[in-house]
């Protein structure tokens, strides 16, 4: 994302040159795992969408927390998702966002939802923001953003 | 309703707007002392200074719950100290504090504070702050979500849902900032504004341009509340807090209690309703709804709730001009977070600052003439919950 054509300077040049910006300001903030989330971001590395079923209720939290937010029961399982969501609703950002995602602008936010109950802000690509529509249907893409997290996404089906 | 137990006799601001050499300890102390003249009382009266925590950290929050204020401003028969913080529902939570303390006979009087200094942090660290602030660190801001992307999705679902236009959305901005205008404290009180200027604004996070985002801001107000009982003897003209009512929902929007956000009014309404109710007044008796808004959509979904327009029709109304000066329901007379400014946790006590200057007869340009009631609401994080008080000058039958 950082590319730019020749003779222009990237946005992170001219951050570095105008602010005294250095890479350090750059870096991705990265979601931490607790020790009850870990098991989704671990599935995510191995490109599977899971979510928290409590065992005892059957409810799905997401995010997850450590006891099943319905039933307070602690015994739960995790799921594959169907990989499968409708968008809610959108945003585009265009400006005036944190360093590490000034490259990536414009960009898409959603809220997207889950057949399998659950909501997510996530982003949506593979698609312009003018074809965007508040309930088309998405299926989830895998993004490996650093060595070691892959964040789920999602784009448009047929897209 | 019950009898009300509380009131205020006296509020202090100072003028907000970008004022780096104006320190957020400069700015507690002389709205301390405002507000101490105002209610017609003296420091030594004070019993318990309740300050509301700097919602970008600084020394100042460690002073003040270490008892700076009281020292400096010398309230030397001071007894209690406190810091509140709940992000924008700080003005309530502060308050319920304070009723606490007026409830246990410890004092009548205690001094309320705010002060904030932005302008100390540079751009980057304010919208990194604030993109932390309205979003989840694990499931949200890795992906880019910022406060303004928060608003503009639900800015988007409201529009989409309810047939809301873009323009009855920058319409919110121009009724604010006309209220503005008549502020001498508004930061934005210099500054004319129109619905073509906000839509041709530069765009921020689609559909949200540069002018339907408000600005953060350096800014204080502070206020002194007492019994009821004590007003009537000390105080010709106090605001009695006639009814509250309060309400969560979540931490993360993708949580919130009512599922479909053109309908967030579904989790206001029964919350204006209960405030009414105590209060043993009704929508049409208010003169004034003083909301907190920080973002146009978050103003209309506070107007479908409060019951003077049909849910879903709020945008229709302020683009028709009713609710600037000069209308029949007037909204946010101070301009509020858009035209007022932004001072974190201190938008709720500047909303909560005009509502008594209003009822006190106080509000000089900008006084809604007659003005006897009115609900004033404020909320904070990502919209995470609701607040409503119905205020008076008089107590009603």
């Amino acid at each position: 994302m950082s590319t730019s054509s020749a003779g222009t300077p990237s946005i992170r040049e001219m951050l570095k040159e105008k602010l005294g910006c250095t890479d350090q300001d750059f870096l991705k903030p990265l979601p931490h795992p607790t020790a009850w989330s870990r098991p989704f971001w671990e599935a995510a590395k191995q490109h599977k969408l899971v979510l928290k079923k409590c065992k005892l209720c059957g409810h799905i939290d997401h995010p997850p927390y450590l006891y099943c937010t319905v039933c307070s029961g602690e015994d739960a399982e995790w799921i594959e998702a169907s990989g499968k969501a409708r968008l809610y609703a959108y945003a585009v950002n265009t400006y005036a966002v944190p360093f590490p995602f000034m490259e990536d602008l414009p960009y898409v936010l959603a809220m997207v939802d889950l057949p399998e109950g659950p909501r997510m802000i996530s982003n949506v690509v593979g698609c312009s923001p003018k074809e965007l529509k508040n309930g088309m249907e998405l299926e989830v893409i895998f993004d490996q953003v650093s060595p070691d997290v892959v964040l789920p996404k999602w784009r448009p089906v047929n897209g | 309703m019950g009898k009300p137990e509380f009131a205020i006799i006296g509020t202090g601001e100072v003028p907000c707007g970008i004022y780096p050499k104006r320190s957020e300890f400069e700015i507690a102390y002389r709205v301390a002392k405002l507000a101490i003249e105002d209610a017609g009382i003296t420091k030594d009266q004070i019993g318990a200074a309740l300050t509301a925590a700097h919602i970008m950290g600084s020394e100042y929050n460690t002073e003040m719950f270490f008892g700076r204020l009281p020292e400096a401003i010398g309230a030397r028969n001071c007894k209690i100290v406190a810091t509140t913080i709940s992000g924008g529902a700080s003005s309530f939570s502060i308050r319920k504090t304070a009723e606490g303390i007026l409830r246990s006979g410890e004092t009548d009087y205690v001094l309320v504070v705010h002060a904030q200094r932005f302008s100390q942090f540079s751009p980057n660290e304010q919208a990194t702050f604030f993109a932390h602030a309205g979003a989840d660190l694990e499931w949200e801001v890795p992906y880019g979500m910022t406060y303004n992307a928060l608003s503009a999705m639900v800015t988007q679902a409201y529009m989409a849902y309810t047939g809301t236009t873009l323009e009855q959305v920058a319409s919110v901005c121009v009724a604010c900032r006309k209220w503005a205008n008549l502020q001498p404290n508004a930061m934005f009180r210099d500054k004319t504004l129109t619905v073509e200027e906000v839509l041709k604004s530069r765009m921020v996070a689609y559909p949200l341009t540069a002018l339907m985002c408000n600005v953060l801001a350096d800014g204080g107000s502070a206020y002194v509340m007492t019994t009821a009982e004590n007003a009537r003897k000390v105080c010709s003209k106090p605001v009695y807090v006639l009814g509250e009512a309060s309400g969560y929902s979540h931490r993360s929007i993708t949580k919130s209690k009512v599922r479909d956000l053109d309908r967030m009014h579904e989790f206001y309404a029964p919350i204006a309703k209960a405030a009414y109710e105590r209060a043993g007044l009704g929508p049409a008796d208010m003169d004034i709804y003083e909301i907190y808004g920080s973002y146009p959509v978050i103003s209309l979904m506070a107007m479908d709730a409060m019951g003077f327009v049909e849910a879903g029709r709020s945008g229709a109304l302020v683009a028709s001009g009713e609710t600037s000066p000069g209308g029949k329901y007037p909204v946010s007379t101070n301009g509020e977070a858009m035209a007022f400014g932004h001072t974190g946790t201190g938008v709720g006590f500047s909303v909560f600052v005009e509502s008594v200057r209003q009822l006190q007869g106080k509000a000089g340009k900008a006084q809604v003439d007659g003005a006897r009631f009115l609900v004033e609401d404020c909320g904070g994080g990502a919209f995470m919950d609701v607040h409503f008080t119905v205020l008076g000058n008089q107590i009603p039958n």
